[in-house]
């Protein structure tokens, strides 16, 4: 349309016009503002993790960060060359020098080194804790809260029983992780004995996920539609068996992708399992044990808590910002990994199945 | 219709089947009752919840009244009322030092004057404020050392407890004669105490002593030229006066105090729920009031909320309203990915990056108009605030979305058919119609920011102590301990069943306790102003 002839219900340019623009410009603005911070916070974080996590040589990829346990890193000034070190390498040093100070007949010079707790070596066993963690708690969030979800969607009739039951999970999804925390520790590792230990730390997380977990699959059940139901059932098919065949396979990937924010939260969590189930250091890998049973009570390192204890008991310098970085940077990833994985699961199955 | 009379016997039916039955149950109705089962777990571990914090927690009033009493009976109590006095007094001499920075900063400044000169000017104030500083000195000598011999009492008597659970431990093993062994000294506070009363007269004297040397130093107060200062030291003079005049209060106290006198259950709770003071793991007395922890968390909430609500609900109502379709598909998951950002990431991001540039925006010289500014802490509630925001953003811009989602269509089109604007129908018919939901998004995220624990313990400067309010906004820039943050931060190092740890159960109850309110309020505000779609 040219301007010169405007249709008479086109808006005026005018001061009102003007106005309502601007607005909606301050709305867009506060949108923008909010990514860009998120943006900067990744941003942040991948661009300082990812020099500890990759280097520029095969195989790109810092397996040493990757895939060892946590050292102290020493470091000083020897022999006008300035050095850095993990422990075990450190010490090996130190009795190589004395050694070759001895056979050269001189008195052995001492090392002084300043040395950083967990800064060298690796976060293979921090890895290894959360993945066991989540897999562990998942298990049993997914099999309560699906059976949870199926009997209140499929069995229930809606009466003040099962009013009580929403209410429940509804307040059990807005209490606070540390209280979760509380609860484990009061319960699983003091009331039952378990002490800190892999066992407690898969209940407290459980607990906590099962509200995501149980609206999830909800959602899931419902978005199957009532005639799938109806069919099963006019063919005779008992109520289990309609649920097994013709509601459940439907509703799963369904349960499955919005599970996986629950993964999400699960794996990010650090307040209830401080108490229950996160050493600050082990030295052994989770899997080095003498029994079966005693696999599962015990404590374990994990990421997010890791996080922690390097950015808190630390000092912040050139030698600690490494591994503070690197860690935050591994588990961002995984995390972002397992969310992304969710959403675009998760509009993809949108697509797929409209009935 | 009439009954056929010559029907036959009925017959069974073709397909017969027999149902196996476990305690009476069909292999339907066991599966039924499983999944309802599971569908209780919720419950249960609501109650489990309560029950065990309540478990762990409750015995701490009984046990903080125990340790009430001896602060009572061994005396300490007594020597906490004379040392308020020793205390407002040095409140009041930081008021004169404050005066006095205030003057150096008016004379060089305002005036250019260097500051020798400036120092050279307020001579006759320091000699004054000297004097001022000094007449305390008879009373604290005395506090300081009724302190040793009240202490001493504590100490007596702790060792007598100590040893009367080991002598109860060693019956409990059997060992009869080690037990007898253990020699129990019992503590007889009115004799121990007899020392601690005796000095009443003696602190008379020294109040006495003390009274007259301020009433004296009063009317020779030093004047200021300038108004402002001028006004501070009359300030200061009335303090002072109000000041003397509390004390034959506390010699009244002191005399009417009596180490019998028992106290109350009811103490003990009004002390932790009003008590002023967290005090942990000290020589004198531990006092664990949540006030300082509760006031923290508000400030960080609402440091929070303030950056959050309006991002929040104005990114909701952009994308729902303004935003084009492409761009709803493209900020969506970019929103919840920012929610998926654990929350110790954000506090390390706090401690690496975000106090450090915060301090640093601080020092500029053209921001220093703003109070506060220079921040001196880089931890503080500010920094926790901001990152909390971050957090709270996500929890407020689903819900609020999905309340503007609610409003039904039609709503909006009616609107548009009478011609109004998109952002009159934005502002008085969409927003006003999502209210309730919007309200309730804005509470869910206070609950959120209120309990959240990583962040701010890493983020909010973890000092114990209800912030300076008289400090106007800058009180946003000290730094502050939340509730969440001292159970993360104390758990792991107190002794299992020890007061310190039941106190922070009750804590953890008290947080659990605002979270089912905030929940109840949200939904009950959902349900009661929800619009009627028809």
């Amino acid at each position: 349309m040219s301007p010169s002839n405007p249709h008479i219900f086109q808006a005026q340019p005018g001061g009102q016009a003007r106005r309502e623009k601007s607005i909606f410009w301050i709305f867009r603005i506060a949108t923008y503002v909010v990514l860009a911070c998120g943006f900067f916070v990744f941003g942040d974080i991948i661009i300082k993790g990812s020099r500890t996590v990759f280097q520029s040589e095969f195989p790109f990829v810092n397996t040493t960060f990757l895939f060892t346990a946590p050292e102290s890193l020493y470091v000083f000034e020897h022999e006008g060359v300035k050095r850095e070190m993990g422990d075990r390498e450190f010490r090996a040093f130190r009795e190589a020098e004395e050694a070759r100070a001895r056979s050269e007949g001189r008195v052995p010079a001492q090392i002084r080194a300043q040395s950083y707790v967990y800064s060298a070596g690796g976060i293979w066993p921090c890895i290894v804790g959360t993945v066991l963690l989540v897999v562990g708690s998942m298990t049993i969030a997914l099999s309560l809260g699906v059976s949870s979800a199926i009997y209140l969607n499929e069995y229930a009739k809606e009466g003040p029983g099962v009013r009580f039951i929403r209410l429940a999970i509804l307040n059990l999804a807005g209490v606070p992780s540390i209280v979760f925390g509380l609860f484990g520790f009061g319960m699983f590792v003091i009331f039952f004995g378990w002490n800190v230990s892999l066992l407690a730390g898969w209940f407290t997380l459980a607990f906590m996920v099962l509200p995501v977990v149980i609206t999830a699959s909800e959602e899931a059940l419902k978005a199957v539609p009532r005639g799938f139901r109806e069919g099963s059932l006019a063919l005779g098919a008992t109520k289990w068996q309609t649920i097994r065949k013709a509601v459940l396979p439907y509703a799963l990937p369904g349960i499955l992708t919005s599970s996986i924010l629950g993964i999400a939260r699960v794996a990010g969590e650090t307040a209830p399992i401080m108490f229950t189930a996160a050493y600050v250091v082990r030295d052994k890998l989770p899997w080095d044990v003498e029994s079966v049973s005693d696999f599962f009570f015990q404590g374990v390192m994990a990421l997010p808590y890791h996080i922690y204890v390097v950015s808190s008991k630390i000092p912040q310098n050139e030698y600690t910002e490494r591994v503070q970085y690197g860690t935050a940077f591994v588990f961002l990833g995984i995390v972002a990994l397992i969310a992304m994985t969710s959403i675009l699961l998760r509009n993809r199955l949108r697509k797929r199945y409209q009935w | 219709m009439e009954p056929v009379l010559n029907a036959e016997e009925p017959k069974p039916f073709a397909i017969k089947k027999t149902r196996t039955r476990f305690l009476g149950l069909t292999l339907d109705e066991t599966i039924q009752t499983f999944f309802g089962g599971n569908a209780f777990v919720a419950v249960i571990v609501l109650a489990l919840i309560t029950l065990f914090l309540v478990k762990e927690g409750a015995q701490f009033f009984t046990q903080n009244r125990a340790s009430m009493t001896v602060y009572r009976q061994a005396g300490l109590e007594y020597v906490d009322l004379m040392r308020q006095q020793e205390e407002d007094h040095i409140a009041l001499t930081r008021y004169l030092f404050d005066v006095r920075m205030q003057a150096i900063r008016q004379y060089t400044d305002a005036e250019g004057l260097p500051l020798a000169d400036a120092n050279a000017r307020l001579v006759a104030f320091d000699e004054w404020s000297g004097q001022y500083s000094d007449a305390i000195e008879p009373v604290r000598g005395l506090v300081s050392e009724l302190t040793d011999v009240a202490s001493a009492i504590k100490t007596k008597f702790t060792i007598a407890e100590d040893k009367a659970i080991e002598r109860a431990q060693l019956l409990d093993e059997g060992k009869t004669e080690e037990a007898a062994a253990v020699v129990i000294e019992t503590v007889d506070f009115k004799t121990e105490l007899a020392v601690l009363t005796g000095t009443l007269p003696m602190f008379k004297e020294a109040s006495v002593d003390f009274a007259g040397q301020l009433t004296a130093l009063l009317p020779t107060a030093p004047a200021f030229s300038d108004a402002v200062l001028q006004a501070r030291m009359d300030r200061f003079v009335a303090l002072t006066r109000q000041y003397l005049d509390g004390f034959p209060e506390v010699v009244r106290r002191m005399e009417t105090w009596d180490f019998e006198e028992p106290i109350p259950l009811a103490r003990s709770f009004t002390g932790f729920i009003f008590g002023r003071q967290w005090l942990t793991a000290s020589f004198w007395q531990d006092w664990y009031g949540v006030i300082p922890l509760f006031v923290g968390s508000l400030m960080v909430s609402a440091v929070a909320l303030t950056l959050a609500i309006p991002l929040g609900v104005g990114a909701a109502i952009y994308v729902n309203q303004i935003a084009t379709a492409r761009e709803q598909r493209l900020i969506k998951p970019c929103i919840e990915f920012i929610a998926a950002i654990p929350s110790v990431v954000l506090g390390f991001f706090g401690i690496a990056v975000l106090g450090e540039a915060l301090r640093a925006l601080s020092q500029f010289e053209n921001l220093h108009w703003i109070p506060g500014f220079p921040i001196a802490e880089r931890l503080n509630a500010l920094t926790a605030g901001c990152l909390l925001a971050l957090i709270a953003v996500p929890t407020i811009f689903t819900l609020a979305e999905d309340a503007l989602n609610n409003v039904p269509r039609a709503f909006r089109e009616a609107s548009f058919a009478l011609g109004a604007t998109r952002l009159q129908t934005i502002v008085k018919i969409t927003i006003p119609a999502s209210l309730s939901g919007i309200v309730s998004a804005v509470l869910l995220g206070f609950g959120r920011v209120i309990g959240e624990t990583m962040v701010v313990l890493l983020c909010a400067g973890n000092r114990i102590a209800i912030p300076d309010f008289t400090a106007g906004v800058t009180v946003f820039f000290q730094p502050v301990h939340t509730m969440t943050g001292i159970i993360a931060q104390e758990m792991g190092e107190v002794v299992r069943g020890s007061i310190h740890y039941r106190a922070l159960f009750m804590v953890g109850l008290v947080l659990f306790v605002i979270a089912l309110l905030i929940n109840f309020i949200a939904q009950k505000i959902v349900r009661r102003y929800r619009i009627s779609i028809g």
